[in-house]
């Protein structure tokens, strides 16, 4: 069963230059233990979607359920009683903590402010997420700002897991971290996901980081989920000319990268369009070397790709015409096979 | 391609005096670069990548207490050496400089297309129309639609991937022969990234100018530059071409910078491979090999001397202890970061 499920969110803004649909009719779920990657470019609504997740922004339409509640038709106070359940980790560890309290104080916020537990259970609940995340016992009386960068992230992975969530919402967890330190971060989180049986959904533009840790993938562009599938899937037999475009844009450390990024440059045409005014039809018709007259008039509805029954879908109404080409060094045939 | 280098760097050293002592950023980089080359400059934070590229050109905070030793030869004169008046001459004319963040090299209060005029009619002795014109002109060709317009236009009405590219054609606009840019495209979405990246080599090639690229990232350098210098604290532990690295990284860091990135092409593969510690916060000047305490291969050797660099193969060279016995067994096959980890 999905611990966690999303069904048709729409979230929508108003802004000094009109209102927009960040979110467009999002559904995606996760089950225990499993991780889910959403991946897409500023604007793309990926982060707005985790805060509807949260409850931290109004929905338009659709609905989030935790373990089988519908956290929309909850009240403030019902609500706050599930927030335990369901914890997020930032991107700015920093920005994130307090100042003024020390390390294991901290940790402690969320199950007081939650009452969870008494003073020494909450105690035994620090020092067992301090573990985990691997925060020596030393650093619990340190303020954030004694802390490294590094350090302070495992502080905001502590924080979120004391609570025993089923569901953790990662936004960005290690983009603002330098590399070696990422790497640190990276492994924390695939431990947890393992050791705690956690469902995880996790935002990032590195789409490396996010195939590492991810089970399943979402492709959003435009407020709206394009592709998805297992990693493997997505990212190995990408169906959607937007995906292949992501695919072949992460530059790589071997002798075909600069090739590659023409292959890039090819796949993703011109520049995002304002979410004030998005295109008609297929929201990626702008910039969709495929597009043709139908792209415009009607919006393609997701199609499943390849066996009946399996997790892989598109948005695309030309994804069996497009052959799929995944961007491999080996295949330097791609651009020829890509054209219809 | 003329044999004489366009830049040299002689025994480079950038000290700045903090409150805490002094903090050898650089600590005696030597390099060179021929006209029209491309090298990239990888390191973690605080290995002193970006602080050689501002060394070059004294670009230094007025609050920064800094002490600079050495030399840069470049076009025939020790840019160390010269004083502030021909220094402004070359930066921004001979010598271009890209940074991750435009915002803060863009005036926001002036149309960018007279901000690229003013540099014209400074460096290049253009007339107002001039100018203009060839302002116009250098936004067209780094890619921005409706030039004419967008001229008019102030910094903060343009995207992120666009205002860089109103950067490089600020940066290009007087035909620089060096472009140094550091960082240019972390703060990007990776779409954009390609484009910038593209754009960059493309500039490189048609203005025959030389591209130095600062980043973490082996896969920018992989895609922008021929030759490659990885840098810890303060030091150039290992040069090489990057088709060359690709296959025969020898130095203990670097092999540690390619392992602790997952690799796009991999599927989850285990547990990714941290370099243990962190790098040391002042910088170079010991008297062993700075690495050595978060190196995994250290011999007593490494922890009481320096390390020289070692030629370990063509233009290929390693500041390590171990590098000849390195490089006897690295095939690419024994490259440890292609293994499956």
């Amino acid at each position: 069963m999905s611990v966690l499920e999303v069904d048709d969110v729409v979230v929508e803004f108003d802004t000094d230059a009109g209102r927009i649909t960040a979110v467009d009719g999002v559904s995606l779920h996760l089950a225990t233990g499993e991780t889910l990657g959403l991946v897409g470019e500023s604007g793309c609504g990926k982060s707005t979607l985790a805060r509807a997740i949260m409850q931290l922004v109004p929905m338009q339409r659709g609905s989030v359920r935790l373990e089988g509640t519908d956290l929309g038709s909850l009240s403030r106070r019902e609500l706050r009683r599930m927030r335990h359940r369901i914890q997020m980790v930032f991107q700015d560890p920093r920005g994130s903590l307090d100042p003024r309290m020390n390390v294991s104080t901290l940790i402690g916020e969320p199950l007081r402010v939650h009452g969870i537990g008494d003073r020494a259970s909450r105690a035994k609940a620090v020092a067992e997420a301090m573990e985990l995340v691997g925060l020596p016992v030393a650093v619990a009386d340190r303020l954030p700002s004694e802390l490294s960068g590094g350090q302070q992230q495992r502080v905001g992975i502590a924080r979120a897991i004391v609570t025993d969530p089923a569901v953790l919402v990662c936004d960005e967890p290690v983009s603002a971290l330098d590399v070696s330190i990422q790497a640190q971060i990276i492994n924390v989180l695939d431990e947890l996901r393992d050791e705690l049986d956690l469902a995880m959904l996790f935002i990032a533009h590195d789409l490396s980081v996010v195939r590492h840790l991810s089970d399943r993938v979402a492709v959003m562009y435009l407020g709206q989920i394009v592709e998805t599938g297992t990693a493997s899937e997505v990212f190995g037999e990408p169906r959607h000319p937007y995906t292949h475009g992501l695919i072949s844009s992460v530059p790589r450390a071997d002798a075909e990268s600069a090739a590659r990024l023409q292959t890039a440059r090819r796949m993703v045409l011109g520049e995002l369009p304002s979410l004030l005014d998005p295109p008609s039809g297929c929201r990626y018709r702008t910039r969709c070397p495929y597009a043709t007259a139908q792209c415009a008039e009607a919006e393609p509805p997701p199609e499943p790709v390849g066996r009946a029954g399996g997790l892989h879908m598109v948005r695309c109404h030309h994804w069996r015409t497009i052959v799929s080409a995944a961007p491999e060094p080996q295949e330097s045939a791609t651009s020829q096979e890509l054209a219809i | 391609m003329s044999g004489m280098p366009l830049l040299e760097v002689e025994d480079l050293h950038v000290t700045f005096r903090t409150a805490s002592g002094p903090v050898h950023a650089v600590d005696g980089v030597s390099f060179t670069m021929k006209p029209g080359s491309s090298l990239g400059v990888v390191g973690e934070s605080g290995s002193g990548k970006s602080v050689t590229a501002r060394a070059l050109l004294r670009l230094f905070a007025i609050t920064d207490d800094v002490q600079i030793s050495g030399a840069v030869h470049f076009d025939g004169q020790d840019l160390l050496r010269i004083d502030e008046r021909r220094l402004r001459d070359v930066r921004g004319g001979q010598i271009g400089m890209i940074f991750q963040d435009p915002l803060t090299s863009l005036n926001p209060l002036m149309a960018v297309g007279e901000q690229i005029a003013e540099s014209l009619r400074l460096h290049r002795g253009m007339s107002r129309s001039e100018a203009a014109a060839e302002a116009v002109e250098l936004l067209a060709r780094v890619g921005i639609a409706d030039p004419e317009q967008r001229a008019t236009e102030l910094p903060s009405s343009f995207s992120g991937g666009m205002r860089q590219r109103v950067m490089i054609s600020l940066a290009i606009a007087c035909r620089p022969r060096l472009l140094i840019a550091d960082e240019p495209t972390t703060a990007l979405d990776v779409t954009v990234q390609a484009e910038i990246l593209l754009l960059l080599d493309e500039l490189r090639r048609s203005e025959g100018m030389a591209l130095m690229l600062i980043t973490h990232d082996f896969g920018v350098v992989a895609a922008t530059c021929d030759d490659v210098q990885v840098m810890y604290a303060g030091k150039l532990v290992e040069k090489a071409s990057m088709a060359h690295l690709f296959d025969r990284a020898n130095h203990p860091y670097t092999e540690g910078l390619l392992r602790l990135v997952p690799r796009f092409e991999d599927a989850h593969t285990g547990r990714l491979h941290p370099i243990p510690g962190q790098p040391p916060i002042t910088g170079g000047g010991g008297s062993s090999c700075a690495f050595a305490p978060r190196c995994s291969y250290a011999v007593d050797r490494c922890r009481s001397e320096v390390p020289p660099e070692v030629a370990v193969g063509p233009q290929h060279l390693s500041a390590c202890w171990l590098a000849t016995d390195r490089a006897k067994d690295n095939t690419e096959a024994g490259q440890p970061w292609r293994r499956a980890q």
